[in-house]
């Protein structure tokens, strides 16, 4: 057990390094969530929510958080899963003893770094351009959302790797499944609304809004989100059994 | 005889001196049945090579030996364990290089080697590593910079990580340049130096004839012949090859054929087989000083090949028939 733990500790460190290698890969897993932050930030700057006190940016900084933790656990994960099958590295990693579960704990490990990074980054921006933060008592909210959603989306991103068919569209196919979802939640809008009733409970059936809702709650009071909590469980529990039913290690 | 026995029990006594046997291998896809009882024996410390052309059932059966399919039928045994249920173990003592298998892309090659070392409980050490398959020049290079020869040499480099007792190589240098699959050669070899056990399949005949110290031919999922390369020419029942360059006279019609032991003229050179060199060779000397054809130019006697026993058994040959 230890040993596997060492191993999945050592592959992650791998992972971060060739992470960190591959330049404008970096670059752009954190520019394009602080690039919308910053640019729509600046345009709600001095707005407030309809009929509250709220501003526009309380709303929309932590809403950013939920998207950078998607794109780096979803995007990022499956993307790389799915290259590396393609590759025929997962199928390498089969010809050696190395335990399957090291394996995979490893890319999560180095998953989960990732994502607390870009969290800490967006977090700590938002607060210096916009005065963003999290409310005082908004820290275990703050937590469970990224701990719930590193959990959900990981897993969702392992599992689209598995439908994904060759290392070229493996990005592609990340960013088209999830970012027409993140409009439509209002992801890059606070104000966003006008949505026909039915687009609008489809789009909540979705982990994307559960999930910026769940981190909303850590910026600004809202009611304990039940619901959103339960979204990202069945959503968790949906990825685990598509990932148990389709995983493979080589094509 | 004597002599590998005692080193093989020193080895592995518990598998009877041999690091591979198959006996009855079936396998099925479907209705298709791609191997069709197969028998083979690798001995350790020996280069194996399991020959035949495309679709004969190579990869089927090395897939079998290293546990990534179950087989439909049959006993298969490898460093004593059955790959079907013990391929955990078995991972630990045996190295596998696959066909086309890739990297992670921005991994340098000593970084990749040394994260490979971390798998197996007794590793080889990295600069061994680097040495045997020639890569020191390139440890820090990232592995998506490499050439394809290097890369094949890379996949040897992480086979050996965890010192195997026994590697398998599947078409270990398919598609390469000549300088490539030289290079590969001398890895292969600098292997066998280090006494491991190597099982490689392959479609090249020079490749087989290079490396192996014995070879089974696979064809349409059947071993037809296993042994050393002049036992299998032997065993084909190949004839000794008789050739010289064709006289003026005889291309110009001035002089007969020779009775009793079909002589065939090709153009520039006359060719007949035969399962008795001597007799043959005396015969036609003496048809040759009574037609005045001097000492035949360009006479060769030559052992059956590889290559004519490969080309006999996989289609048919007019050179031979």
């Amino acid at each position: 057990m230890t040993r596997s733990v060492r191993l999945a500790a050592r592959q992650a460190l791998l992972e971060q390094r060739s992470f960190w290698r591959s330049a404008e890969y970096a670059l752009f897993t954190f520019a394009f969530p602080l690039m919308i932050l910053l640019l729509i930030g600046a345009a709600n700057v001095g707005s407030y929510l309809p009929g509250t006190h709220v501003k526009n940016t309380t709303v929309f900084v932590p809403s950013i958080l939920a998207f950078g933790i998607i794109v780096a656990a979803y995007v990022n994960l499956g993307s790389k899963v799915a290259v590396l099958r393609h590759d025929g590295v997962l199928k390498r990693i089969k010809t050696t003893p190395l335990p399957s579960a090291a394996y995979l704990g490893g890319l999560l490990a180095s998953t989960v770094a990732t994502v607390v990074l870009i969290t800490a980054c967006t977090g700590l921006i938002g607060w210096l351009a916009f005065g963003a933060g999290p409310r005082p008592g908004g820290l275990p909210a703050l937590s469970i959302g990224l701990i719930l959603g590193i959990v959900c989306f990981a897993t969702l991103g392992l599992a689209i790797s598995s439908v994904i068919t060759s290392a070229e569209s493996a990005g592609p196919v990340a960013y088209a499944s999830f970012l027409p979802i993140a409009i439509i939640s209002g992801v890059f809008d606070p104000t966003f609304s006008g949505l026909p009733q039915w687009l609008d409970r489809l789009v909540t059936a979705f982990p994307v809004k559960a999930l910026a809702q769940v981190m909303q709650g850590a910026y600004t009071v809202r009611p304990f989100p039940a619901w959103d909590l339960a979204n990202l469980a069945l959503w968790t529990a949906l990825g685990v059994g598509f990932v148990a039913w389709r995983f493979r290690w080589h094509t | 005889m004597t002599d590998t026995r005692v080193i093989d029990e020193w080895i592995a006594p518990v598998t009877d001196g041999f690091a591979v046997q198959v006996r009855g291998l079936r396998m099925s896809y479907g209705s298709t049945e791609v191997l069709r009882g197969v028998d083979f024996d690798v001995r350790y410390g020996e280069v194996f090579c399991l020959l035949g052309p495309n679709g004969a059932g190579k990869t089927t059966t090395l897939e079998i030996l290293e546990g990534f399919r179950p087989a439909t039928g049959g006993t298969v045994r490898v460093l004593g364990l059955n790959p079907a249920t013990q391929a955990s173990r078995l991972r630990e003592r045996a190295g596998m290089v696959l066909q086309e298998c890739g990297f992670p892309r921005q991994a340098r090659v000593a970084e990749l080697i040394d994260m490979w070392r971390s798998y197996y409980p007794n590793p080889r050490p990295l600069g061994e590593l680097l040495a045997v398959v020639e890569l020191a020049e390139v440890r820090n290079t990232q592995v998506r910079k490499l050439s394809g020869g290097q890369r094949r040499r890379l996949d040897f480099a992480l086979a050996l990580a965890g010192d195997p007792d026994l590697v398998f190589l599947d078409e270990p240098t398919t598609g390469f340049d000549p300088e490539a699959r030289r290079r590969c050669w001398a890895a292969i070899e600098n292997l066998r130096r280090l006494g491991t056990t190597i099982m490689l399949t392959t479609h090249y005949l020079d490749e087989a004839e290079c490396l192996a110290d014995r070879i089974a031919i696979l064809r349409a999922g059947q071993i037809e012949l296993v042994g050393t390369t002049r036992q299998v020419a032997a065993l084909a029942g190949l004839a000794t090859r008789i050739s010289f360059t064709t006289p003026a006279a005889l291309r110009r019609g001035q002089v007969a054929l020779p009775d009793g032991f079909g002589l065939t003229v090709r153009g520039p050179v006359s060719v007949c087989h035969t399962d008795n060199a001597a007799v043959t060779l005396r015969r036609l000397l003496d048809w040759a000083v009574q037609n005045r054809l001097g000492d035949l130019d360009g006479l060769a006697v030559a052992a059956p090949s590889l290559e004519d026993t490969y080309l006999q058994l996989t289609g048919p040959d007019p050179e031979i028939t």
